[in-house]
């Protein structure tokens, strides 16, 4: 019973880095545009799909494929914001939501018209290996691969966002945009930088989560809310809070499949994520930075 | 936009549409009648959900759950407690509304941004949807059959394809009449008061938490009203088809591309878009799924991007333009700086 437990608690962990990592990605694009993306997930499906691609055209490894899929994703990440999404900044919340909602319904009928409706597999290098923590405490190795890239990449941008210029005008566009550009900031240029990482993340996070999880046009949605929920756990653009935000969501998700069954467990996830936006609508963490 | 609606709908134009809409049985194939059907569910759900969205500016993302309960409640209504659906739409109509009222009050109480709010409403779609798979009494996943139908109008049974596409039909027409009553009357002003600037609309008193749960009440209620009226057509109702969030997405980008917060936008963009998208379906749907969703999803990013204000808007300056002997008409101009 309790290797159990402790099963679910270190998968879940493991799963809420990446979690974690993808709502990174969601985090600075909001922090400094002000942009919810309603088809970050459908991106992650189109990461999937680019790599089951490469897989059975070249046969590469997802590992290898995101080398390939990492500069599609920025080049994507810059064009749509600066051709679809600035155009529409600043006009209404509500066109924003619209807008992307269109970009996930053409990207899910898209692969769906291109792939068929059924669940793809993608094999990879170290899909079939198992690490042993204890005798019954087992891990996927794909898995562990997840967290620690994901753990590593969420420093390296930590260190981007606190130790560099870059990091300090997106600081300084989060807090007032207009004092930002009066300080000589290039605004347009950041915002689209960092549509440009955040959809970069996805890349590398679709190539990470896909060996072991058969790839379907319609999973986008499900990614998209995990990620919301992980943000506003976080707090929207408090950094730890969102990495926190993810291994909260993957633990809690890792147990529920264990111990709670039925539909009260499914909706849990969701009834946390209302009352954290009715009554802590800034986040676990107090301080919103 | 308000008074060209209205000039529209006593115009001979509107009348020849209408006379056409009602003779549909007559001169339609059963196939087509059959889609006019669906559409003219949509066109519903649209206009229902224009009176919150479009009027109030509440991006409501949670509108599924009101079809939910007016086309699965009222069905186990009927075979599990053998109610009668009239009372049962009654009752599933009354079940929605105090659901709005409630998310309405939580929108007031919780000063919610509308990000939060589409958030919120999605995040109750998402439950409702689980909440309907998982229960017995609604039918659970596997959906439920209703009674085949007799033609007894008693029991809400209306002799098969014409008698369901006058149900629709009627039930949108209603759908239609509340959203010109809302925008001719007081509670319109105070919304679209309330959407373009909730807190100076407070300041010159109107009342917020009164006018949101009205709004929400009046929509949700004619959702669900949508809701059983499909169910009576369709024969079976499942979650899938009735509960699920995408239900609400499709609504929504209908309405933005027809141009929210008017009453043909969201009536044209329904109509327009279901039988556009059946009959793609119907010729391509073996070859390419999801062709019609796709050409939608393009379809309201060309709209958000060049017509913010919909199609029906840019047609109807376009008419004006072509038609007043002066070029430039100030009301839409005015119009156009307020909406944005």
């Amino acid at each position: 019973m309790d290797d159990i437990l402790v099963q679910a608690l270190i998968q879940g962990l493991l799963i809420g880095a990446t979690y974690g990592f993808i709502a990174l990605g969601l985090g600075i694009i909001y922090s400094v545009s002000g942009v919810i993306n309603f088809s970050h997930g459908d991106f992650v499906t189109l990461g999937m799909f680019l790599c089951y691609s490469l897989w059975s055209v070249l046969s590469l490894d997802p590992y290898i494929s995101i080398a390939i899929t990492l500069p599609v994703f920025i080049v994507i990440g810059a064009v749509l914001y600066r051709y679809l999404i600035q155009p529409i900044v600043g006009v209404h919340m509500l066109m924003i939501i619209q807008l992307t909602l269109g970009v996930s319904f053409i990207l899910q009928n898209g692969l769906l018209m291109i792939f068929g409706g059924q669940p793809l597999r993608t094999p990879s290098a170290f899909e079939a290996k198992l690490l042993f923590v204890t005798d019954s405490v087992i891990l996927r190795l794909t898995l562990v691969v997840a967290f620690v890239v994901s753990l590593i990449l969420a420093c390296v941008l930590y260190w981007l966002l606190n130790r560099t210029d870059f990091g300090r005008s997106v600081r300084a566009i989060h807090q007032n945009p207009r004092a930002a550009a009066l300080m000589g900031i290039n605004v347009t240029a950041v915002r689209t930088i960092t549509f440009a990482a955040g959809f970069g993340i996805l890349a590398i996070a679709a190539g990470l989560l896909l060996p072991g999880t058969p790839a379907h046009p319609g999973m986008g949605l499900r990614y998209t809310v995990i990620t919301l929920m992980v943000i506003i756990l976080g707090g929207m653009t408090n950094f730890f809070g969102i990495v926190l935000g993810g291994f909260l969501i993957g633990v809690s998700e890792a147990i529920g499949t264990v111990y709670v069954s039925g539909i009260m467990g499914m909706m849990m996830p969701y009834a946390i994520f209302v009352l954290m936006l009715l009554f802590r609508p800034q986040g676990i963490l107090r301080r919103a930075s | 936009m308000r008074s060209g609606a209205l000039k529209f709908l006593s115009s001979p134009v509107f009348w020849l549409i209408f006379a056409a809409a009602v003779t549909m049985p007559l001169w339609l194939s059963p196939y087509y009648l059959g889609v006019a059907t669906i559409a003219l569910f949509y066109i519903g759900l649209a206009l229902a959900w224009n009176i919150v969205a479009g009027i109030g500016g509440q991006m409501s993302l949670g509108h599924s759950v009101f079809v939910g309960v007016g086309g699965l409640l009222s069905s186990a209504l009927l075979l599990k407690l053998g109610i009668n659906m009239w009372l049962g739409m009654v009752i599933a109509a009354a079940i929605s509304a105090a659901l709005g009222a409630f998310i309405a009050w939580l929108d007031f109480r919780f000063r919610l941004s509308h990000l939060s709010f589409a958030l919120i409403t999605l995040a109750f779609a998402e439950m409702g949807q689980l909440a309907a798979v998982g229960s017995e009494f609604l039918g659970g996943a596997s959906g439920l059959f209703l009674p085949p139908d007799h033609g007894s109008l008693l029991n809400f049974e209306f002799g098969g394809q014409r008698g369901n596409f006058y149900l629709l039909f009627t039930a949108s027409l209603v759908c239609l009449i509340a959203n010109l009553v809302i925008l001719n009357t007081p509670l319109g002003y105070y919304l679209r008061a309330m959407r373009d600037n909730e807190n100076a609309a407070q300041a010159i008193g109107v009342a917020l938490l009164r006018n949101k749960i009205i709004a929400m009440m009046i929509s949700a209620a004619l959702t669900s009203i949508m809701g059983t009226a499909y169910a009576r057509y369709s024969g079976f109702v499942d979650p899938y088809q009735f509960a699920a969030p995408h239900v609400t997405v499709e609504v929504v980008l209908f309405a933005t591309i027809g141009g929210l917060g008017t009453v043909l936008g969201p009536l044209v963009g329904a109509g327009f878009l279901v039988v556009f998208g059946e009959i793609v379906r119907g010729q391509l749907g073996g070859v390419l799924p999801g062709l019609h969703f796709f050409i939608d999803g393009v379809l309201i990013i060309v709209v958000i991007l060049l017509m913010p204000r919909g199609v029906v808007s840019k047609i109807a300056e376009w008419w004006d333009r072509r038609h007043a002997a002066a070029p430039e008409n100030p009301k839409i101009i005015a119009e156009t700086a307020t909406r944005t």
